[in-house]
């Protein structure tokens, strides 16, 4: 099948294009050159063509995102997705596999990362994600907490660490390496937490310091696509910012050394926002995303993505136990735990983030500083679904940014006003251009998961998602904005066209990604030495019985990595 | 104004919501146009003229809705109700003045369960038996019955007025477990036997027992015997009198600082403390 898009304006961040007028051609799921005559024509003038919208970092598949369905069937009741010709879903902030979906594709995403996937549980995690139409998905399994790694790590051997991450990669069929409130998920198993970066773990006495440089060096050996992808500790407490840049500091001088891709930082700090708290308590808590920019902007190594907050009533999950007990004890609303034997643990917890909550309303605007503080090549747009806030509010996001009438709408009518005196959102002027959120939303993300050869952008050869919006690059009408965002005017994935304004007009089926590291065969012996032992003495189930098989995914994308050099 | 008669042609299998008909809905409708209501059935949708026969009159007053020969199956009779009357004449099924915020509804007969799930406002009459949860908050919400009063004139349930946070509900029969549960405001008045864990885990409110209880639990604490009481429920109130003599009891103090009262009745439990 072939099209040529006609008369759009292009944005495309990772090939200098910014608001031009031209054609885009595409063929067999490709962009290329240029096609026949016979190619189909799409008319989109007075459109805005973009590459398809990636998500770095969203919580959409396994099972803690299924813990949060089974226990929020209210949440399940407030939104009803039924269209003919498509599976019927349910679930607002945590909505149903299909739902999920359908509702990204409808905004023009066409690539989705899973943020935390338990090893042991990583089947739930595929089983859902082929069920999960219209985006191609990965998932990164968590490390943060893994004894396999803590103890390695403890021991200082990156060889042997980086040997067993390879390992699991391949088992769990994922895709980069998360870390969780690192030490602090294990210590939870203890009753505990660890609350900076020197703060031992219990019974394996290693720092968080240690976990999150050593995994960085174990990333940068095994040169993974994606950097470490960072949850760091103290999450969502006043005055955590301190840890946030210390934990950002640690791994300075670890460079970024990937052996596929295009990616230049080494750190990845997820939910920024959660982060850049000041202050000692929820009574002097303020804003310190400035500081929290300031650093970024000037640190090559490191990447954000924001988390931002949308005011909505949501629910949280995350494998960060111990915090997810602190907001229980917090709102006093109904909570789930779990501990993922040797792995890691998690926790759900719903939350409402009421735009008159004076505390929710400085988070709201830490979140738009990050974004209007930073710079544009170094921030990306998340809510850490459904953490902050449903992806489906992206396109909301994008209005606050693009609009400072809009922003100053919500600023002065209908937030706290803690807002305007604890953070500076109120000082920033900048207003977003279409060049800029194609990057947060597209282009950077390609490029910090190492995706940015066929993915994030429109040149010859790139894959064809393609996101067409029906919107004036100079509009400032915040709820024009919105609506132009939510539903594309066309989407293609795969080179089809998939979303016609609005509406999901064919269900396709995206690939899993996944990394296969090769490493030294003797190297990979002893280590799988070590793993049997740890399978017989404390896991539940038999080291046979633990990877993944083939037949979880719809069709399976393999990153083949050659590291055979580590021996 | 206009008065509905519908009269259901014969007993239905599948059930029916009937959530699309409602007094503000029809008072600005033609016969034609409320003939041709689309109703969900099963999986499938239908017209409110293929089972029911349909009359309408003009009347004085506010508008009003009669179900005759009603039956279990007709679900989400008068659900998100705000005005007006609804009668029904037989059984309701589930749902009946489910999130209902104002008017009223007379069931001549028994209720399924959930009768006034969230509901804000309005008066929810039963003249036969109601089923479980009777004024309930929705599967796994914490937000449950914010207004309006229900009565029940025969017996209900478990669970009643699970989450409720404001309005009264007034059982005359007995009611089943865990009454009050999770209560967090408003009153429920119970004139016959309850079974046990009555107001497990309330954190405010009030329940009246006139009937016998099976137990209190350990984590209500008693308070002494008061008479002809006035139930308070915050510092403005101007109070609830109720006549009788009564064990008080405060709790669940499986909270802080709970403020749930407790009041049963010393005649029909004599050996109670």
């Amino acid at each position: 099948m072939e099209y040529i898009i006609k008369n759009g304006i292009v944005y495309d961040p990772l090939n200098g294009i910014n608001g031009e007028k031209m054609d885009i051609c595409v063929k067999d799921g490709k962009i290329v050159e240029s096609v026949s005559d016979n190619a189909k024509v799409i008319d989109a003038s007075g459109c805005v063509v973009m590459p398809g919208g990636i998500d770095s970092h969203s919580h959409v598949a396994g099972a803690k995102v299924n813990v949060g369905r089974i226990f929020r069937p209210e949440d399940s009741k407030r939104e009803i997705y039924a269209k003919k010709g498509l599976r019927t879903g349910t679930g607002f902030s945590v909505p149903s596999t299909y739902k999920t979906g359908y509702q990204y594709s409808e905004m023009g995403y066409t690539t989705v990362i899973e943020a935390a996937m338990p090893p042991l549980i990583a089947r739930h995690t595929h089983e859902e994600f082929m069920e999960t139409p219209q985006i191609d998905k990965a998932a990164m399994p968590l490390f943060g907490n893994n004894w396999m790694v803590l103890e390695y790590l403890k021991e200082g051997d990156i060889k042997a660490c980086a040997a067993f991450v390879a390992w699991l990669l391949k088992a769990v069929k994922g895709f980069a390496i998360k870390i969780v409130n690192p030490g602090g998920t294990e210590a939870w198993g203890w009753g505990k937490n660890v609350h900076s970066l020197d703060d031992p773990v219990p019974y394996f006495d290693i720092t968080p310091r240690e976990i999150v440089r050593g995994l960085a060096e174990v990333n940068e050996l095994l040169g993974l696509p994606h950097s470490i992808h960072v949850h760091p500790n103290n999450l969502g407490h006043p005055g955590n910012w301190e840890t946030t840049l210390e934990t950002m500091k640690c791994v300075e001088g670890v460079e970024a050394k990937p052996r596929v891709g295009e990616r230049e930082t080494s750190y990845y700090n997820t939910h920024c926002q959660f982060h850049s708290y000041g202050g000692t308590s929820w009574k002097d808590f303020e804003s310190k995303a400035i500081e929290i920019a300031e650093y970024v902007n000037k640190s090559k190594h490191v990447v954000i993505d924001v988390g931002q907050v949308t005011l909505d009533e949501t629910t949280t999950m995350t494998a960060d136990g111990p915090m997810e007990y602190d907001l229980h004890m917090t709102n006093g609303l109904k909570w789930a735990n779990c501990d993922v034997e040797l792995e890691t643990g998690s926790g759900v917890v719903p939350f409402i983030y009421s735009p008159k909550g004076p505390v929710y309303a400085v988070q709201w605007a830490i979140g738009l500083e990050l974004f209007l503080n930073t710079n544009t090549d170094k921030v990306l747009l998340t809510t850490d679904h459904p953490n902050a806030g449903p992806f489906t509010r992206y396109p909301r996001v994008i209005a606050w940014l693009m609009s400072k009438k809009y922003r100053d709408e919500w600023l002065y009518n209908k937030v706290h006003k803690w807002a305007q005196q604890r953070s500076h959102v109120a000082d920033a002027d900048k207003e977003y251009d279409l060049y800029e959120i194609a990057k947060i939303t597209r282009a950077n993300q390609a490029k910090v998961l190492g995706l940015s050869e066929t993915k994030g952008h429109l040149g010859v050869g790139a894959e064809a998602d393609i996101a067409i919006y029906a919107i004036d690059p100079e509009e400032k009408d915040g709820k024009k904005i919105e609506k132009a965002f939510r539903y594309a005017k066309y989407v293609l994935k795969g080179g089809e066209v998939v979303v016609k304004d609005g509406n999901v007009v064919k269900e396709v089926f995206g690939d899993t990604i996944y990394v296969d590291v090769q490493v030294g065969e003797d190297l990979m012996n002893e280590v799988l030495k070590d793993v049997g032992e740890k399978f017989r003495r404390y896991y539940s189930v038999n080291l046979e019985n633990y990877p993944v098989s083939d037949e979880y995914a719809n069709s399976w994308r393999v990153i083949k990595i050659d590291a055979t050099d580590i021996n | 104004m206009k008065e509905l008669i519908l009269t259901l042609q014969k007993e239905i299998i599948v059930p029916v919501e009937m959530d699309k008909v409602l007094p503000e809905v029809i008072e600005n409708m033609s016969l034609e146009e409320i003939k041709n209501i689309e109703l969900v059935q099963g999986r499938k949708r239908i017209k409110v003229a293929d089972i029911f026969d349909v009359e309408l009159n003009d009347i004085e007053g506010e508008p009003r809705i009669v179900i005759k020969n009603s039956s279990p199956k007709l679900k989400y009779i008068g659900s998100k109700m705000t005005k007006g009357e609804i009668v029904v004449e037989g059984d309701a099924g589930m749902y009946v003045g489910a999130e209902m915020k104002g008017g009223k509804i007379v069931v001549n007969g028994n209720a399924e369960s959930w009768a006034g799930q969230n509901m804000k406002g309005g008066e929810l009459l039963i003249k036969g038996n109601a089923g479980d949860y009777v004024g309930s908050a929705y599967r796994g919400d914490w937000r449950g019955m914010s207004g309006g009063t229900i009565i029940v004139e025969g017996n209900a349930g478990n669970e009643i007025g699970e989450f409720m946070s404001k309005g009264l509900i007034h059982i005359k029969g007995n009611v089943g477990i865990m009454a009050g549960i999770h209560q967090n405001g408003g009153i429920i008045i119970i004139d016959g036997d309850v079974d046990v864990r009555v107001g497990g885990e309330m954190k405010a409110g009030a329940i009246v027992v006139y009937g016998k209880v099976e137990e209190i639990l350990p984590s209500f604490k008693f308070e002494g015997i008061v008479e002809n009481p006035v139930i308070k429920l915050s510092k403005k109130d101007a109070g609830t009198p109720i006549a009788g003599t009564f064990y008080k009891f405060s709790g669940d103090y499986v909270y802080n600082k709970p403020k749930g009262q407790l009041y049963i009745s010393v005649d029909s439990n004599p050996d109670l403390i």
